[in-house]
């Protein structure tokens, strides 16, 4: 049988937070940079955030040529089109910019509806203010046959719209908006048009654009509600400097997260907000390992400045604290290498998270505390005889 | 603190097997299971639609388009009632999401204008002053009829995915006007987003009786102006006796005409005039009520359009006893027989109907009247095999990050301690699987990530009893006091640490949807559970570990 390793085997007099300012001057600086960084560069919003079209596609034989692609699909009249491999060099994943619903749609639905309904069929824009589309059909048509055609370019016909006799134009009411959710589809078909011969499209995904400004806002909402309600929560169980102090550690690492984001340009995708979330309510564990040795301190060691107390903890549970984050450590780094393309962004975002939560425990969380001017004689006289009782 | 009753010991170690039964059937071979009480069956981990593949379409209605259509359709009755009722009106007009309104010639004429508009709708709010009549749809009647539109909307979906031939769609309402369709395994989609654009197509025939048909006997000549048309019961038998046919008959393209499948297949069929007495367009309304004499029979009645209602009237008054098919698509749903003619617009369809049959037959009846157009604003495919590389990708994480901790956890806190939290950890993964499986939740790609945290979050706890046991060792405690201080002093650090992620992963839950859900849910589980096995579990084991060596000295 083995010896269980130990970090340290020595008694541990770290001065953690003798650098303290120096920490909070580059705590500052890499937060500052990090929003610099939202704000100019910005985040690379993925499709749920944006709206757009994903799709993912695997070259039928051989690797997915890229320069291909993109001048076959720039040419659909689908606007912006990004490329990249994902995975494996067979396959690609299209993205394609969310759709305004635009003329350019209207011409691209000509398109799919010669391709798929038949050759005569001709698809133009409504008045101008309205989303409305005007359908001509190559010769009058019975109701079934109008209903069949028109669907296959995304359309639903209602009775009262449909032509009688021998006219053989109908008019399809739509909002502009509604029309912008519909050249969403309009994009979809005219890719899989365009590359479906050579591609095998292993997933599609849309997002059109009132869903992503839904999920943008409930994202942002998210994120606050958490970052509140984790701090009530230390509140409660603490003094409110600890809640102050966690809370800020909790942006710290928020923030220099969003910050990897855009400087390794990761997709952020509802996935990401996800690691964004859990870093926010992970990080705060390390920290609430050390407050909870901090008041315990607090009581014991009356006489001890507010400095060396914090030091004194955090020496104490130090290897506590890495420890925690090394078994979610080493978990994450099974995730980056292993967990896939779909994961990769949520991997790589909380493997930063763990790091950057261990250093905002001590340096930003408990460094926090001594410019809060938390001290141990602020504690209420109650703690006191409590204590004394309990001696 | 470390004396563990024998009735807790029971306790844990029951709840510990309650958590492996209700495991045990995602590891369990179907043949075996099959034998198995369903509900035991069912105890199982779905699979999301990013791990299984399928299509996942968010479908928003357009419940505006719905109302003024309605509102162009109470204007045209309004100026037909007042005409009737020699009303003089300057103008009757729509406002678009909001009401119609009459502008009389004369003031004096109010009372009778209005007694006019009660006659065709009493249920409408009445508003304006002088020779002005504002009409809007009460919010009640709003109200319901949004949830009908949803509801009917929901009803042709469920009937346009069925024909697809895939298994279980959900189909579920989503806020005020949504719709969430999620069918799993389906490979092309573009067929069932044609689907979902197409509306159905309701007319009313005279069924022809000089043409004779017994059983499956078909006749081979019918006169020019008639065509055979399967019945939705027959067609339903069919589908029942003979799948492969009445799949092939759903797969046939272009589509079989009725007449057709009548012809090949032999479902039971009618034969009907091929004339169209009204279409769906013409059919304002139709719902499922109550005979008002006779013991209440549950009845269907609807209401025509007046365009629709004195075609109606003209048909029934020259074909009394004879039965009208009602056909929809190229079925039909119902074929009542004409007890008198039909005249004012509304009419009634009597039978021996259940109330859920008159139901079923009046939302027929209204899905070819008034479909809301649904337009997909979120869409999310996943092939089959796209789905098994994620399966393979996350188990494969899975499995890996298992190991790595695990081993951590050997390294660190020797064979026994680490041995002990490792058992924890795997106890928690079988209590995360038994706790999704009685949820029924689903198993995402996300969710394996969060399955992954939580076993690394799940030995923090431990990590905080074993460090703090060192702590109480070094300070010169005895063996069986610093195990039994540790557990009490870190406990209070357990509980704060997993409320705080505990509470990222519940608002995660909230706001989340679909694969981040997932997440959430494994992640919260995980951390619920592992309160159980990390503290209480691993305390049992270490008392009994205890009472068995009697240690003196911690190897930690």
């Amino acid at each position: 049988m083995w010896k269980p390793v130990r970090l340290f085997t020595f008694k541990r007099k770290f001065d953690f937070l003798g650098p303290r300012r120096t920490a909070l001057i580059l705590s500052t600086l890499v937060n500052i940079i990090a929003l610099a960084g939202v704000f100019t560069i910005g985040l690379n919003f993925g499709i749920d955030f944006k709206g757009g079209i994903a799709i993912q596609a695997k070259a039928k034989q051989g690797v997915a040529n890229l320069e291909q692609l993109r001048s076959t699909i720039g040419a659909l009249g689908v606007g912006e089109v990004s490329l990249q491999e994902f995975g494996d060099p067979s396959t690609a994943l299209i993205r394609v910019q969310r759709q305004d619903g635009g003329a350019q749609c209207v011409a691209g639905a000509q398109r799919v509806m010669l391709k798929r309904a038949g050759p005569g069929w001709q698809v133009k824009p409504g008045p101008a203010g309205t989303g409305d589309v005007e359908l001509t059909a190559p010769s009058a048509l019975d109701a079934g046959n109008w209903r069949d055609a028109v669907s296959r370019v995304g359309l639903t016909v209602q009775e009262r719209q449909l032509p009688r006799g021998t006219v053989n134009t109908a008019r399809i009411d739509m909002s502009p908006e509604q029309r912008a959710e519909w050249c969403q589809q309009v994009a979809i078909k005219l890719v899989e048009d365009a590359i479906g011969g050579g591609y095998e499209l292993r997933g599609t995904e849309s997002v059109g654009p009132k869903i992503g400004e839904e999920l943008m806002q409930s994202g942002i909402l998210a994120v606050i509600a958490t970052m509140a309600a984790i701090a009530i929560y230390v509140w409660f169980r603490f003094e409110w400097q600890f809640a102050v102090g966690a809370l800020i550690a909790m942006l710290h690492d928020v923030i220099s997260t969003l910050g990897v984001f855009v400087v390794l340009q990761l997709d952020f995708s509802l996935t990401a907000l996800a690691a964004v979330l859990t870093i926010a309510g992970y990080s705060i564990n390390d920290t609430v390992v050390i407050f909870d040795r901090v008041r315990e301190n607090m009581r014991r060691y009356k006489k001890l400045s507010l400095v060396d107390l914090l030091n004194q903890s955090i020496n104490e549970t130090l290897s506590r604290t890495l420890m925690t984050s090394g078994t979610v450590f080493v978990a994450v780094v099974a995730l980056v290498l292993f967990g896939g393309p779909v994961l990769y962004s949520f991997s790589v975002a909380m493997l930063w998270g763990v790091i950057v939560g261990t250093y905002s425990s001590i340096w930003v969380a408990c460094a926090g505390l001594v410019y809060l001017n938390l001290r141990p004689e602020q504690l209420r006289p109650d703690d006191d005889k409590a204590e004394k009782a309990k001696a | 603190m470390l004396n563990v009753q024998r009735w807790q010991t029971l306790v844990i170690v029951g709840f510990t097997a309650l958590a492996v039964l209700f495991a045990l059937p995602n590891v369990l071979p179907n043949a075996l299971l099959s034998h198995l009480p369903s509900w035991y069956q069912q105890s199982r981990v779905n699979l999301g639609l990013d791990l299984r593949g399928g299509a996942h379409f968010l479908l928003e209605a357009d419940l505006r388009a719905v109302l003024n259509e309605r509102l162009t359709n109470l204007s045209d009755s309004v100026r037909a009632e007042l005409r009737k009722q020699q009303v003089g009106f300057k103008d009757v007009t729509v406002e678009a999401g909001r009401a119609v309104v009459v502008v009389l010639r004369e003031e004096a004429q109010r009372a009778k204008a209005l007694e006019a508009i009660r006659s065709i709708d009493s249920s409408l709010a009445v508003s304006g002053t002088g020779d002005t009549i504002r009409l809007a749809y009460s919010e009640q009647d709003l109200f319901r009829r949004k949830k009908e539109v949803i509801d009917q909307s929901i009803e042709i979906l469920r009937r346009r995915v069925d024909e697809t031939g895939t298994i279980e769609p959900t189909i579920v309402r989503q806020g005020d006007d949504r719709i969430l369709l999620q069918v799993p395994g389906i490979k092309d989609t573009t067929d069932l987003k044609r689907k979902i654009n197409q509306t159905a197509k309701l007319t009313f025939h005279l069924v022809n009786e000089d043409v004779a048909l017994t059983g499956q006997n078909v006749p081979t000549n019918l006169p020019p102006t008639t065509t055979l048309v399967p019945t939705r019961e027959g067609m339903q038998q069919l589908r029942a006796t003979n799948l492969k046919a009445w799949e092939d008959i759903q797969a046939a393209n272009p589509r079989l005409a009725p007449e057709q499948i009548c012809r090949r297949y032999q479902p039971q069929c009618l034969p009907v005039l091929k004339r169209v007495i009204v279409g769906g367009e013409d059919l304002d309304d139709a719902k499922a009520t109550f005979e008002q004499q006779q013991g209440g029979r549950p009845i269907i009645s609807f209401t025509f359009n007046s365009a629709g209602g004195r075609a109606f009237c003209a048909a029934t008054r020259a074909n009394v006893g004879k039965r009208l098919a009602i056909q929809l698509d190229n079925e039909i749903i119902s074929a009542p027989v004409v007890q008198s003619a039909i005249c004012g617009g509304s009419g009634i369809i009597t039978g021996s109907f259940t109330t859920q049959q008159t139901q079923e037959q009046a939302l027929l009846l209204r899905s070819g009247a008034l479909p809301a157009t649904l337009t997909i604003i979120e869409e999310r495919t996943v092939g089959a095999d796209l789905g098994a590389d994620a399966i393979r990708d996350g188990t494969v994480a899975a499995i890996v990050g298992t190991l790595l901790v695990a081993l951590f956890m050997f390294v660190a806190y020797g064979p026994l301690f680490g041995g002990f939290a490792n058992l924890a950890m795997l106890v928690n993964l079988l209590l995360v699987f038994a706790g999704m499986s009685v949820l029924g939740a689903s198993l995402t790609l996300p969710g394996i990530a969060g399955l992954v945290l939580t076993v690394g979050m799940a030995v923090d706890s431990n990590v905080l009893i074993y460090e703090r046991v060192r702590e109480e060792k070094a300070l010169g405690r005895s063996a069986f006091s610093s195990l039994a201080t540790g557990y009490e002093r870190a406990m209070s650090a357990i509980i704060d640490a997993n409320l705080t992620t505990l509470i990222a992963g519940v608002l995660l839950f909230g706001f989340g949807s679909g694969p981040i859900r997932g997440f959430a849910t494994t992640l919260s589980l995980g951390l619920v559970t592992s309160m159980f096995s990390s503290t209480i579990f691993t305390r049992m084991l270490l008392a009994l570990w205890v009472r068995w060596r009697r240690p003196t000295e911690l190897v930690i």
